[in-house]
C-alpha cells in the first residue's frame, strides 16, 4: 500500500495548478459566470498544454496516462475555480465512449481533435422521461440502407449548445428484453439536418456550462457512426459511468478544497470583536471538520480512481466515491458560506459560485440515491 | 549553442508568515510551498527561447538536496536536455561566493557556449553568484539582462539600469548572462512535457566528483556566513481605516480632497 | 576600522546619490576619525565630477582614461588591479546597483575579498558586521565576513541619507596612463533612454498605482476608472509591467520611475523596497491591500486593509459622486 504520488503525478498537479492559477482569473469567471459564457480560451490553452485528453492514448493525441491523472487535473481545476474549471475539464465528455468502444476510424477521427481542443464532445442519455433509469429509451435509431435515422429528446446535455458531436444512446430494437439490450450508442455530429439544441438558461450553477434540452428530428447519421455493435449501448454507458463517476467526484473533491482554502484565508483575514475570527475555537474547529472530511474523500475518489486504472470495475467503490465526494462539496460549501457570513451570501463572493457548483455533483451521472442503489444491490442484494 | 542554466528551488514566502527557526541563522520552512526561482525561471524560458531560434542544448543545473530534482525536472519538461544536481553535506553554509566556487567546478566540465542565471533569489537575494561565477570561469558577462540577440559569435544584450534606462552592450561568446525578470513570458509546463522526461534520469555530484575539497565550500569555503536572522523593526505604519465599505470609501474621499487628491 | 574606499557611481555625467549615500556611512562607520577614500575612474573629460568628491572624502583616488569613460567591468577591472596596488583600505563599498552589481562580485571572487551585498546598515564596532534583507525584506540578517585584508560591501540605494555628509578638506590623486589589455569581450555600446509613452507618470499629481494583487490585464480599467474620476494617471509596480500588462513606462521603482505626486493610491502593491524607492517622496500615500503585513503600509500613510476590487468601485463611485 503506497498512498503517495508518485514523482510524475505531483509534477502534473503542480502543472495543473500553475495553468489554472494563472489563467483562472477571478474577475474572468465573474463575467463569464454573469454573462453565461463557456471558457473557450482557456480550454484551448490547456488543451494545447496536453490537459484535455491527459488518459487518451497517445496514438489518439492523449498523452497516455489514467483517469488518476485525469483525476488530479479536475481536482487542480476545480479547486482553482468551481466554474472554468467544471466547463473546462468535462469539455471532453463522453469522449471516453469511443476510447473504450469506438473502432480504430472513430477513435482516429474523433480523439485527437478532442484532445487538441478543435472538438468539444457530450453524451445524450437522460431523456425527458428517462433520468436515472436508461433501461428503456424513447429515443430510437432505426437502420436505413447505411444510415441510421434518429428521432427523439434529451434533456440535461452537458455542451449540448456548443460539442460538435454527440454520444446518443438509442434504442434500436424496441422489442429487445429485456428492453437495455436493444440500446445502441451513435456518434451525433451537432451540425447535422434535425439536430437542435435548446439551451436550458436558468439553472441554480454550472453558468459557464452549456446544458441543454436535445430535439432529434429525422437525423440521419451513417451506419459507421454506430459504436460498438447493436444491443451492446446500455452496457457501454454503464461502464463509462463508473469512469465518468470517478471523474465527477474529483470535481466535486476540487470544489471543496477551493470552498476550504478561501474560508481560511478568509477567517484569517476577517476581524470581529476586536480579534481574527479564526481566534476563535468555533472557527478552528469548523475549519478542522472541513479539511477532515475533504481529507476523507480525498482518499476514496484517489482509490476509486486507482483501482479502475488496475483495470477493475467495481461500481460500488465508484458510486462510494461520487456520493462521498458530491457531499463533502456541498456540505464544505454551506460552511464555508456559513463562516463568511453576509459576504458569503453574495455573487461577488466565490463560496456562493462554489456552493452552486458543487450540488451539481450529487445529481448528475448518477443521484446520489441512485448511488446508494448500486452500492445496496451489490453488498445486500437485490430484493422485489 | 549549449547553454548552462543554473537554477535554485526556493520557498515561497510572499503570502507567508515566516517564523525563525532555532538556530537563529534560518527560517523554518516547514509548510512553505518550494518552486523554481522567479528569476531563474525566465533564464529557463530565455534559454529555450535561444535554442528554438539557434538549436543546441540546454543543461540546467542546481545545488541541493534531492528535492532540487523538483525544479530541474520542471526545466526539463519545460524544455531543457539534461539536468544535473550538485549536492554534498559538505555545502551546506555556503555563500555567493562558495556557490560560484561549486558552479564553476561543475560547469568546466559541460561543453558551453552560454551560461544563464537568475539575477538574484527570491530567498538570499545576494545577486551575486551569476557574476562571481562568470570571474571564475574567466567568461564576459553582464549582468541585469533584459533583452539578448545573437549575431554569430557575438551576443547584444540590453541591461536594465536605473530609471528606466538600459544600456546597450556586445558580448562575445562563451559569455554569462543574469537574467532580469521580464525579459520574456515563461512558459506553462505542459503534460507532454512531464511525459517527455519522465524517464530522464538526473545525475548527481558530490564535493569529490568535482574535484573539491571540503574546505574549499560550505562555510569553511565561504567569504561570509549569517550570524543571526531577525524581524525588521516595525515602522510607524500607516493609520488604517477601519468600517463599512461605505464607510471606508467615505473616509478615503475625505482624505483625497484633503491632500489635492481631487484633481 | 581605519580607511574606507567608496567606489564613486556616475553616469551620463552626473555623480549618483548612492555615492553620497556611501560616503556619509563611510564617514559615520569612521566616527571622525581615519580615513575617506573615494574612487573615481573616468575619463579626463569627466574630471569635472570630481569637484562634488572631493569635499566628502578625505583622498580622493582618480584613475582617469579614455578607456574609463563609460562602465565596462573588464576595463575597470583592469583600473583596479592598479588601484589595489596604491591604496590601502580595510573596507569598500559599491552600490548594490545596476553597476555595482555587475562589477563587485567579480572583484571580489577575482582578489577572493570577503563580501556581502544589498547591505542596508553596517556595524563596525569590533568585528564588521553587515545587515542585509532576506525573503524581500520579511527577514533581516545580520551578517559576519571572513577577516580579511580588505572587505567589500554593496549598499543598498536609499538605505542611507545623501545629504549633510561632512565636509573635509580633501586631497585629490590623479592617476593617469592607459590601462593595458584586451577589452573586446564586452563591449558598451550606448544608452538607451526609456521609451516616451502617452503619459509622463512623472509629471502627474495624482497616481493610482496597481501591483500583483490586480491579478489581470482585464482588470486594469478598474484602476483606470479611479483615475479618470480623480484626475490622475494609472502607473505599476514590477510584476505588472514585467507581465506587460502595463507599458515598462508606467513602472515606479528603481528600475522605472521616481515619481512625487501629492497622492499616490497603492492598490494591491507588497511594497518591495525598489518599489518603495519610486515613490516615497509622495506627499500622500494611501495603500490598499489585502495582506495587513504587506510592507507597503510601512510606508503608507493612510491604508485600508481590504480587497481592492471592493475598495476601488466603492471609491470611484464616491468620488464621481462628488463630482456630480
Amino acid at each position: 500500500m503506497d498512498f503517495e504520488l508518485n514523482m510524475e503525478q505531483r509534477e502534473i498537479v503542480k502543472a495543473a495548478r500553475e495553468f489554472a492559477e494563472g489563467e483562472f482569473d477571478p474577475q474572468v469567471a465573474m463575467e463569464l459566470e454573469k454573462s453565461h459564457q463557456f471558457p473557450f480560451d482557456i480550454r484551448k490553452k490547456a488543451c494545447q498544454l496536453g490537459f484535455i485528453g491527459i488518459h487518451f492514448p497517445e496514438e489518439y493525441g492523449g498523452q497516455g496516462y489514467g483517469i488518476f491523472e485525469n483525476a488530479l487535473i479536475v481536482e487542480e481545476f476545480c479547486r482553482r475555480d468551481s466554474g472554468i474549471g467544471s466547463a473546462v475539464v468535462l469539455s471532453d465528455f463522453s469522449s471516453e465512449i469511443i476510447m473504450r468502444f469506438g473502432s480504430e476510424e472513430q477513435k482516429k477521427a474523433y480523439l485527437p481533435k478532442v484532445a487538441s481542443g478543435e472538438y468539444i464532445s457530450g453524451g445524450g442519455y437522460t431523456e425527458p422521461d428517462h433520468g436515472s433509469d436508461i433501461t428503456l429509451m424513447n429515443t430510437t435509431a432505426v437502420k436505413d440502407g447505411d444510415s441510421y435515422v434518429i428521432n427523439g429528446s434529451k434533456t440535461f446535455i452537458t455542451n449540448g449548445g456548443i460539442a460538435k458531436f454527440l454520444i446518443v444512446l438509442c434504442q434500436t430494437d424496441e422489442n429487445a428484453s429485456p428492453t437495455y439490450r436493444g440500446q445502441s450508442t451513435f456518434i451525433v455530429p451537432t451540425d447535422v439536418e434535425g439536430f437542435e439544441a435548446v439551451e436550458i438558461e436558468d439553472k441554480m450553477g454550472l453558468k459557464m456550462t452549456s446544458t441543454c434540452e436535445i430535439y432529434l428530428n429525422n437525423v440521419r447519421v451513417p451506419a459507421d457512426n454506430l459504436i460498438g455493435k447493436e444491443g451492446r449501448g446500455f452496457y457501454q454507458v454503464l461502464e463509462f459511468f463508473d469512469e465518468s463517476r470517478v471523474e465527477i467526484a474529483a470535481q466535486a473533491l476540487g470544489i471543496a478544497q477551493g470552498a476550504l482554502d478561501r474560508t481560511i484565508a478568509y477567517i484569517k483575514e476577517r476581524t470581529q470583536f476586536g480579534r481574527k475570527i479564526a481566534a476563535f475555537q468555533v472557527n478552528q474547529h469548523k475549519a478542522a471538520d472541513m479539511a477532515t472530511r475533504v481529507e476523507l474523500a480525498r482518499l476514496i475518489v484517489y482509490k476509486a480512481a486507482w483501482n479502475y486504472d488496475k483495470g477493475r470495475i467495481d461500481p460500488v467503490l465508484t458510486s462510494m466515491a461520487k456520493m462521498t465526494a458530491g457531499r463533502t462539496a456541498v456540505e464544505v460549501c454551506d460552511e464555508a458560506i456559513q463562516m463568511h457570513g453576509g459576504y458569503g451570501y453574495i455573487l461577488e463572493n466565490e463560496v456562493e459560485r462554489f456552493y452552486r457548483d458543487a450540488k451539481i455533483t450529487e445529481i448528475y451521472e448518477g443521484t446520489r440515491e441512485i448511488q446508494k442503489n448500486t452500492i445496496a444491490s451489490t453488498i445486500v442484494g437485490r430484493f422485489k | 549553442m549549449d547553454i548552462i542554466v543554473c537554477i535554485k528551488r526556493v520557498p515561497e514566502t510572499a503570502e507567508a508568515d515566516l517564523v525563525i527557526d532555532g538556530s537563529k541563522k534560518a527560517i523554518d520552512t516547514d509548510g512553505l510551498v518550494f518552486s523554481i526561482n522567479e528569476w531563474d525561471n525566465y533564464a529557463v524560458e530565455a534559454a529555450i527561447q535561444l535554442k528554438e531560434a539557434e538549436g543546441g542544448t540546454i543543461t540546467v543545473i542546481s545545488v541541493g538536496p534531492e528535492e532540487n530534482n523538483e525544479v530541474l525536472r520542471r526545466a526539463l519538461a519545460m524544455g531543457a536536455d539534461e539536468a544535473l544536481r550538485l549536492t554534498d553535506p559538505a555545502f551546506e553554509g555556503s555563500d555567493a561566493y562558495a556557490m560560484a566556487k561549486i558552479l564553476a567546478a561543475a560547469i568546466k566540465d559541460i561543453p558551453h557556449d552560454l551560461i544563464l542565471t537568475g539575477v538574484q533569489a527570491d530567498d538570499d537575494g545576494f545577486g551575486a553568484v551569476g557574476v562571481a561565477l562568470a570571474q571564475m570561469l574567466e567568461l564576459p558577462y553582464a549582468a541585469l539582462v533584459t533583452d539578448i540577440k545573437k549575431e554569430g559569435d557575438t551576443l547584444t544584450v540590453h541591461r536594465e539600469l536605473e530609471g528606466g534606462l538600459e544600456e546597450v552592450d556586445t558580448l562575445k561568446l562563451p559569455a554569462l548572462l543574469t537574467i532580469q525578470t521580464g525579459i520574456n513570458e515563461p512558459r506553462y509546463v505542459s503534460i507532454m512535457g512531464i511525459r517527455r522526461v519522465a524517464k530522464k534520469e538526473i545525475g548527481a555530484k558530490g564535493v569529490a566528483d568535482l574535484g573539491l575539497s571540503e574546505e574549499e565550500v560550505g562555510l569553511k569555503g565561504s567569504l561570509s556566513q549569517i550570524e543571526e536572522l531577525f524581524f525588521p523593526p516595525v515602522g510607524e505604519g500607516a493609520e488604517i481605516i477601519e468600517g463599512t465599505m461605505d464607510e471606508k470609501a467615505e473616509a478615503l474621499v475625505k482624505i483625497l480632497k484633503e491632500r489635492g487628491g481631487i484633481g | 576600522m581605519e580607511k574606507i574606499a567608496v567606489l564613486v557611481e556616475h553616469r551620463q555625467n552626473e555623480v549618483r546619490d548612492i555615492t553620497f549615500e556611501m560616503l556619509g556611512k563611510a564617514h559615520q562607520l569612521l566616527e571622525g576619525g581615519g580615513e575617506v577614500i573615494a574612487l573615481f575612474l573616468g575619463d579626463v573629460s569627466q574630471k569635472g565630477l570630481l569637484d562634488q568628491i572631493t569635499p566628502h572624502a578625505h583622498r580622493t583616488v582618480a584613475y582617469l582614461d579614455s578607456n574609463l569613460k563609460d562602465f565596462e567591468p573588464l576595463r575597470y577591472q583592469a583600473a583596479f588591479t592598479n588601484i589595489f596596488e596604491n591604496v590601502d583600505c580595510q573596507l569598500i563599498l559599491m552600490g548594490q546597483t545596476a553597476f555595482g552589481m555587475d562589477f563587485a562580485p567579480a572583484i571580489a571572487a577575482k582578489w577572493k575579498i570577503p563580501f556581502t551585498t544589498d547591505v542596508v546598515d553596517i556595524e563596525a564596532s569590533e568585528e564588521l558586521h553587515a545587515i542585509r534583507q532576506m525573503y524581500s525584506g520579511k527577514v533581516n540578517a545580520k551578517v559576519s565576513l571572513k577577516p580579511g585584508e580588505k572587505m567589500l560591501c554593496t549598499v543598498r540605494a536609499g538605505a542611507f541619507p545623501a545629504e549633510d555628509i561632512p565636509t573635509v578638506s580633501g586631497e585629490l590623486q590623479e592617476i593617469t596612463g592607459a590601462i593595458e589589455g584586451d577589452f573586446s569581450a564586452r563591449t558598451f555600446v550606448e544608452y538607451l533612454e526609456a521609451a516616451v509613452g502617452d503619459v509622463d507618470i512623472t509629471q502627474a499629481d495624482i497616481i493610482v498605482s496597481v501591483g500583483r494583487g490586480i491579478k489581470d490585464a482585464d482588470n486594469i480599467p478598474i484602476a483606470q476608472e479611479l483615475a479618470d474620476a480623480l484626475g490622475g494617471v494609472v502607473a505599476c509596480s514590477r510584476p505588472v509591467a514585467d507581465k506587460k500588462w502595463l507599458p515598462k513606462e508606467r513602472q515606479v521603482g528603481t528600475s522605472g520611475k521616481t515619481v512625487k505626486p501629492k497622492v499616490y493610491i497603492a492598490l494591491g502593491i507588497s511594497g518591495a523596497f525598489q518599489h518603495q524607492a519610486g515613490m516615497k517622496g509622495a506627499n500622500t500615500i494611501i495603500a490598499v491591500n489585502k495582506d495587513p503585513k504587506a510592507p507597503i503600509f510601512s510606508i503608507a500613510h493612510y491604508g485600508i486593509v481590504d480587497d481592492l476590487f471592493k475598495v476601488v468601485p466603492a471609491l470611484t463611485e464616491k468620488v464621481k459622486e462628488l463630482r456630480g
